[in-house]
């Protein structure tokens, strides 16, 4: 019992980060209608930061503030590189943030090294049901919830938000009214990078990040984001936690290495029942 | 108002519209009649700004508010958030007085834009229009897929903003008769230039127009 | 037997590249299979991008399952020309297989997917005993071809360079041919392609299943030439390169994949080297080569659609061409009365997907 509660508390964790970075992929995708390959990269940048930060003395959420900034930076200049060029396509857009990820690897081993880092959050743990839960687990859900509130209050309620979502809606219709629509699309690679590095700061102190962690970030991340349709960002935080809990189970009842292939395997799948759904009813219309 | 002098516009090597001149004064009512892929949606945007001319000059005194052919909303909002975003150049967010202007539209406040029927549509599309305070509006293709009965209903009501607050109309139709109808001027265009321009009344009686325009009926899909 | 500038191409190539094979230094030559082998995969990975617009991210699997292929073969016992034969056969077969339900995504789905395929690959080389788990396949015997055993680099060398010459002509006959024009259809519009007749979804499994034998075939020659295999030679990264060389050279031509390949092979090699250097961080060669990478990728992708070759090409076009452009004139009414062609669309040019489509 307290092995399943466990690997049920990890699993929330990771499935929370998982929603985090899979809303930044849903809301540059819909503002942009580029798939950004290099999400995972931001919740890296955000992990190896808060790092240095901490190591520099900076207490912390100051610390954890400032590699969110940073990776809302590293956001936005992705996004420059994406959508930046008039008459770029999507495809060409897709192919821009694989070539920005891998600088990304490039600047991250010239600034922090090759070897895998982490800092501790919150210290302790408490005990419920006869398990010790660390303390940054239970940091982990309520941040995510803040967040994800934050983002239905944004694109629900504020004008900005709107436009933003306008800019999603109908990018065409959006200009007319004068709404900047690269501006948008900056803003939201921006808001991407920020929730990347919400993500980063909040499963570091878990698992170590290194310059090649952004891969099995973006996978799962983008999994999620599939599940949830690519549509609203609320979406992403149930199909994350299924995704994350369902994880945790397969590396603790089973083997650990197969619990990137569950993620995988899943997507594929969706993806491609989709993809026959379609199909098949072009065949019926013929 | 607008003043348009030989107005060129391409596509990479094709010429949407070639050596186009046409003018609307303040408070006027002009119509711009065409075919399918004669420019008319060209010419507009254009006028909006949201394509670049190749040569000739374009001058608009005030705000112009192009309301897009297809209506063009924003599906995923609602009706409410859909007129707010007309606002954003400038101007109070609150669609309030839309809402009387347009009582229906104060009744649908709260659906979704893309639920909504076709008339209903094409008045949220002017409502938005309206909320940037233009002062000259210009509507590509109103009674396309419109029942007559509509497209008279938002005719009257275009009237009588003209006729109340001097907001200047640019109509752009296929069907000549709406636009005839409506407006005191108009202008023909084919395959990207002026071919004829008159009042009303004189292109009424043109056997030119008539053979190529007003031989279909008004709404249906010509 | 007709003498145009491609056959003098290849011609050439094959002389270029013999020579070079019997010619070059010894320490030279390792760099030289590595990058024929190279070749040999992003020619599949051009064409694949260039004529049917997936993008693959995978390519790296099929390089692998051509070498596990070899290599296990080779260790229990069957004939190395035999693995050497079977590797892009087996390679080809798995793309055939995973190809039929994966191609029917588009764009990032297929991207997507790619990557999936080529993560999954990894996993299950890692686990299964067969190809050695993690450890990897050790003791690949070296390879002999009618009796005749390669043992010197330069035997490689050789092998590498005929095996490129042979993708090269497969490639050249496959797009000369109805099925390779069928391609070319396909590369401009899909709906286009499916209403003109052709059996789109065959023809992307073909070129899918085709660029994989290619890589099979290079990974295969890659098992007997390093003698051990291990999942850590085929990371992701090795996909992503792939796609940076057929990027860079000009999607779907065959003069691209080898000028990007070489191009940014000896490149990236290059500044390794540099980076190896006495004074320079022991991480220097990552940072360097990633950059390269990187920065090449996004230039191409962003400031030059053609490739290198497309490029050229262009300004070879504009110098012939003076500045004249085509111009259609609208005419007015013909005298019987009939409306004359209208222009293509009369939708604007910040189209339905605002900027960036």
């Amino acid at each position: 019992m307290s092995a399943f509660l466990s690997y049920l508390i990890h699993g929330i964790s990771l499935g929370c980060g998982f929603a985090l970075i899979a809303s930044g992929i849903i809301i540059i995708y819909r503002v942009t209608r580029v798939v950004n390959l290099a999400q995972g990269m931001f919740a890296v940048v955000a992990g190896f930061s808060a790092a240095s930060v901490l190591d520099a003395r900076v207490p912390h959420p100051l610390a954890e503030l400032l590699a969110i900034a940073a990776a809302a930076v590293v956001g936005t200049l992705t996004g420059f590189v994406a959508i930046g060029k008039r008459g770029t396509s999507p495809q060409a857009s897709l192919i821009a943030t694989l070539g920005v990820g891998v600088l990304g690897y490039a600047v991250e081993v010239l600034i922090w090294g090759d070897q895998p880092r982490s800092f501790t959050g919150l210290l302790g743990s408490y005990e419920l049901l006869g398990v010790d839960i660390a303390k940054q687990y239970l940091l982990i859900v309520p941040v995510t919830l803040f967040v994800f509130a934050g983002l239905e209050l944004f694109f629900e309620r504020t004008y900005a938000g709107k436009a933003m979502s306008a800019c999603a809606s109908n990018p065409y219709a959006a200009a007319l009214q004068g709404i900047g629509v690269l501006r948008m699309g900056l803003y939201a690679f921006g808001l991407g990078g920020a929730l990347g590095g919400v993500a980063g700061v909040l499963l570091t102190p878990l698992q170590p990040v290194s310059y090649d962690s952004d891969v099995s970030l973006f996978v799962n991340g983008f999994a999620t984001a599939i599940l949830a349709g690519l549509k609203r960002p609320v979406l992403a935080l149930a199909g994350g936690l299924v995704l994350g809990v369902a994880e945790s189970m397969v590396a603790g009842y089973a083997k650990a290495s197969y619990q990137s292939s569950l993620a995988l395997l899943l997507t594929l799948a969706i993806l491609i029942a989709q993809a026959v759904r379609r199909e098949a009813l072009h065949t019926v219309e013929e | 108002m607008i003043q348009v002098d030989d107005l060129c516009v391409r596509y990479g090597a094709a010429t949407a519209l070639e050596g186009v001149s046409l003018s609307v004064a303040r408070g006027e009512k002009v119509a711009l009649i065409g075919a399918n892929g004669a420019g008319k949606s060209t010419l507009l945007n254009a006028l909006s700004g949201m394509v670049p001319k190749a040569s000739g000059s374009i001058r608009v005194e005030g705000r112009l508010a192009h309301v897009p052919e297809g209506r063009q909303l924003f599906p995923d909002l609602t009706v409410e958030d859909n007129l707010s975003l007309g606002a954003y150049r400038g101007g109070e967010h609150n669609p309030a007085w839309i809402y009387e202007l347009l009582p229906e539209l104060g009744r649908l406040r709260r659906q979704r834009a893309g639920s909504l029927s076709g008339g209903q549509q094409q008045m949220v599309a002017i409502g938005r229009g309206l909320m940037a305070r233009p002062d000259v509006i210009a509507i590509d293709e109103m009674s396309l897929g419109l029942a007559p009965i509509i497209v008279q209903q938002l005719a009257s009501r275009l009237s009588e903003l003209n006729a109340q607050s001097g907001l200047t109309l640019l109509l752009v139709e296929q069907s000549a008769r709406v636009a005839l109808a409506l407006c005191e001027r108009a202008y023909v265009l084919e395959t990207g230039r002026i071919v004829a321009q008159g009042t009303s009344a004189e292109l009424r009686d043109s056997p030119f127009v008539e053979a190529a325009y007003l031989g279909s009926p008004v709404g249906a899909a010509s | 037997m007709r003498l145009d500038p491609r056959t003098l191409g290849i011609a050439a190539l094959a002389i270029a590249g013999f020579a070079a094979a019997a010619l070059l230094d010894e320490s030279l030559l390792s760099v030289y299979v590595l990058l024929a082998l190279t070749a040999s995969v992003t020619i599949g990975v051009s064409l694949l991008m260039g004529h049917a617009g997936q993008v693959s991210l995978g390519h790296g699997a099929f390089y692998a399952c051509g070498a596990y292929a070899a290599g296990i073969l080779a260790t229990h016992g069957a004939p190395t020309w035999l693995g050497l034969l079977l590797a892009p056969v087996a390679a080809a077969a798995v793309a055939t297989v995973v190809g039929v339900p994966l191609l029917l995504l588009r764009g990032h789905h297929l991207a997507f997917a790619t990557l999936a395929f080529h993560l999954i690959s990894l996993s299950l080389i890692s686990e299964l005993s067969v190809t050695g788990g993690d450890v990897g396949l050790q003791g690949i015997p070296r390879l002999s071809i009618a009796g005749l055993t390669l043992t010197s680099v330069r035997s490689y060398a050789y092998l590498s360079c005929a095996a490129l010459l042979l993708i090269v002509l497969v490639a050249r006959n496959i797009l000369g041919s109805r099925p390779g024009r069928a391609l070319r259809a396909l590369s401009s519009s899909e709906v286009a392609a499916a209403s003109s007749g052709v059996a789109v979804g065959h023809y992307k499994l073909a070129v899918f299943a085709l660029s994989a034998g290619f890589a099979g075939l290079a990974g295969g020659i890659y098992a007997f030439y390093m003698g051990y295999l291990a999942p850590g030679s085929f990371p992701v990264m090795l996909s992503i390169e792939y796609i940076v060389m057929a990027t860079v050279g000009g999607l779907g031509k065959v003069s691209g994949a080898l000028t990007g390949s070489t191009l940014v092979f000896l490149f990236a090699h290059g500044l390794s080297r540099v980076g190896t250097l006495s004074g320079m961080p022991s991480t220097a060669p990552i940072i360097l080569s990633y950059a390269v990478y990187a920065v090449l990728l996004v230039s191409a992708v962003l400031f030059l659609p053609g490739g290198v070759v497309g490029g050229i090409a262009a300004l070879g076009a504009r110098t012939r061409a003076g500045k004249s452009l085509a111009l259609t004139e609208p005419k007015g009414r013909t005298p019987s009365g009939e409306k004359p062609p209208e222009p293509a669309t009369s939708e604007p040019v910040a189209s339905k997907h605002g900027s960036f489509s």
